[in-house]
């Protein structure tokens, strides 16, 4: 490679890197500084420099810590739920998607609708007097629980988030069922493996990576959850519901504490690279299959 | 006579499924079909009296709650962001594929930023677009959408440009194009399959964007993800549900009908993006 057109390389990159330096650099750059500062919007552009006390505010409060719990929980829930469902329908459903790829079309829609739209549509479904689940439930069972009541709210979260996001395990699983290969499954018909045998000994290691894959990418979008929670019950619930997403923005927002809401923020961003490190390492270890 | 029973199980399954997973915009649809005196004593899913009064309530509610304003927001922020996350992505994308330069760094920083939670961001952009102006502006939420999708459009393009026969790009070479020249004339029209898919599906995250249309607008640039909560408060006292709904649907109809019409591309860019990332 000549030097001019590794110059030019980096020219070419240049755009993108100033856009990503402006819009994350700087503001991670804020981040730290505040972070470590005592700072309100009075004093913005001179923020006074403390030490550590905003992430000593942030680990001494519980409400930290039931948030981190409650995006733990909520993300390894549903992405567990999620790929296990869309194993079942991809595996089962994929004679009907061989013949006809245009049904999977149907199945993809739910994530077509913005999540903060799913949540308002919930408000309706799930009112009382004018939602359909309560009436028919009423119908049926005689009774309805409160759905966004403090025992009800996490378990209803969970429908609303798997409902609207098994469709992408499910396109992500098909797709790799569908790209094995039918030579490897003749052979190991011919050695005498069939239907559950087949799959799980055949099927199911081939589609290990897919599987791994689809389960962190979930995880790692529920975990930060906010539209569909913000607009669905907002903190509301006792408080039982706020993920680490909106504990920040609560701290921000609500209560002005930047100083808290960005330590907050920089505890978010080293417990994402812990996840990111996770993921690598497990990647790079499976990469030989 | 078991394989027709296990076809005809595959079948009441999948419809089952398309019911269950679509049931939030069809019981949404059905409602905003009653009329409001029907949704008060019929909350079931079979309407008695279809009509389109709602929706001509909301385009007449304009004057305190614009919907045509809102999805106006939508179409330009989203319009922008797209395009400007191609813009940038597509040269480093190029520059990636065949410089060999960017890969060992920007690459994985971009890539993993998909994983990072962006409310992490979302204050200090806040703090720095009070200051320079940008806060409810189209412009300043089409930045952040595209930073948003420049993730996903990095990855699909470095790689559908890595898989291009790079024997055309040395001819051109040899005929004494530049590196410009080429990319517009050569790749670029080469790449636009995967420009066109990863634009929908840039453009479908964009419209349903809520986190930072919530922060950085107040009304000018409000995207309708935003402004559609803004009608379930509408008449002062109770929620006009019929009203709720037709906006509901109206803000969710364009991605709809896209992901209708598109399913293909979005599939393969969705799968594309999980497995290359």
């Amino acid at each position: 490679m000549s030097r001019t057109s590794r110059f030019e390389g980096r020219l070419l990159l240049a755009p993108l890197t100033a856009f990503l330096l402006a819009l994350l650099g700087f503001p991670l750059l804020l981040d730290v500084v505040y972070s470590v500062s005592r700072v309100g919007f009075e004093n913005i552009r001179a923020p006074e420099l403390t030490g550590l006390a905003n992430y000593a505010k942030a680990i001494a409060d519980p409400g930290f810590w039931s948030a981190a719990w409650f995006s733990l929980r909520f993300g390894l829930i549903v992405a567990v739920i999620q790929v296990v469902v869309g194993l079942m329908l991809a595996v089962f459903l994929a004679p009907l998607f061989a013949r006809r790829p245009w049904l999977i079309a149907f199945m993809m829609l739910p994530m077509m609708v913005a999540p903060a739209l799913v949540g308002l549509m919930y408000r309706l479904i799930l009112h009382e007097f004018v939602g359909a689940v309560p009436y028919y439930l009423l119908e049926i069972y005689g009774d309805f629980p409160a759905f966004l009541g403090r025992d009800w709210a996490f378990t209803t979260l969970v429908v609303v988030e798997t409902l609207q996001w098994t469709p992408f395990a499910l396109l992500i699983l098909h797709s790799s069922y569908a790209a094995i290969s039918p030579d490897v499954r003749e052979a190991a018909a011919l050695d005498g493996a069939r239907g559950r045998r087949l799959f799980v000994y055949i099927d199911l290691p081939l589609m290990l990576p897919a599987i791994g894959i689809t389960f962190f990418i979930r995880f790692i979008d529920s975990f930060r959850v906010f539209d569909n929670l913000y607009t669905l019950v907002g903190p509301g619930a006792g408080g039982s519901t706020t993920s680490m997403s909106i504990y920040i923005y609560q701290a921000f927002f609500k209560v002005g504490d930047i100083g808290l809401a960005v330590a907050a923020s920089m505890l978010l961003l080293a417990a994402s690279f812990v996840v990111l490190w996770l993921i690598n390492r497990l990647t790079a270890r499976k990469a030989p299959l | 006579m078991s394989k027709r029973l296990v076809n005809l199980a595959r079948w009441l399954v999948f419809a089952l499924a398309v019911l269950v997973l679509n049931f939030p915009v069809i019981a949404t649809a059905i409602t905003s079909l009653k009329s409001e005196a029907e949704i008060t004593t019929n909350a079931s899913l079979i309407i008695e009296a279809p009509t389109l009064a709602n929706y001509a309530a909301v385009f007449a509610m304009a004057d305190r709650f614009d919907i045509l304003h809102f999805l106006t927001n939508s179409l330009v922020a989203s319009l922008i962001g797209s395009a400007l996350a191609i813009a940038l992505a597509f040269p480093a994308a190029y520059a990636m594929a065949r410089f060999n330069v960017g890969r060992a760094w920007l690459l994985p920083l971009v890539v993993n930023l998909r994983a990072v939670p962006l409310i992490i961001f979302a204050i200090p952009i806040y703090l720095m677009y009070q200051q320079v102006g940008l806060l409810d502006t189209r412009f300043g939420l089409a930045l952040i959408l595209a930073l948003v999708n420049v993730p996903l459009v990095l990855v699909l393009l470095a790689s559908s440009i890595a898989d291009l026969p790079i024997e055309i790009e040395e001819a051109g070479r040899v005929d004494g194009a530049g590196t410009l020249r080429l990319l517009a004339y050569v790749v670029a029209p080469m790449s636009l399959n995967v420009v066109a898919a990863s634009s929908v599906l840039a453009f479908i995250y964009s419209w349903n964007e809520f986190l930072f249309g919530l922060i950085m607008t107040t009304n000018k640039a409000t995207p309708v993800s935003v402004g559609a909560s803004f009608f379930f408060a509408a008449s002062g006292g109770g929620v006009r549900w019929g009203v709720a709904a037709a906006v509901m649907i109206l803000a969710t109809l364009p991605p709809l009908v896209i992901g209708l019409v598109m399913y293909r591309q979005i599939g393969r860019s969705m799968t594309a993006g999980a497995v290359k990332g």
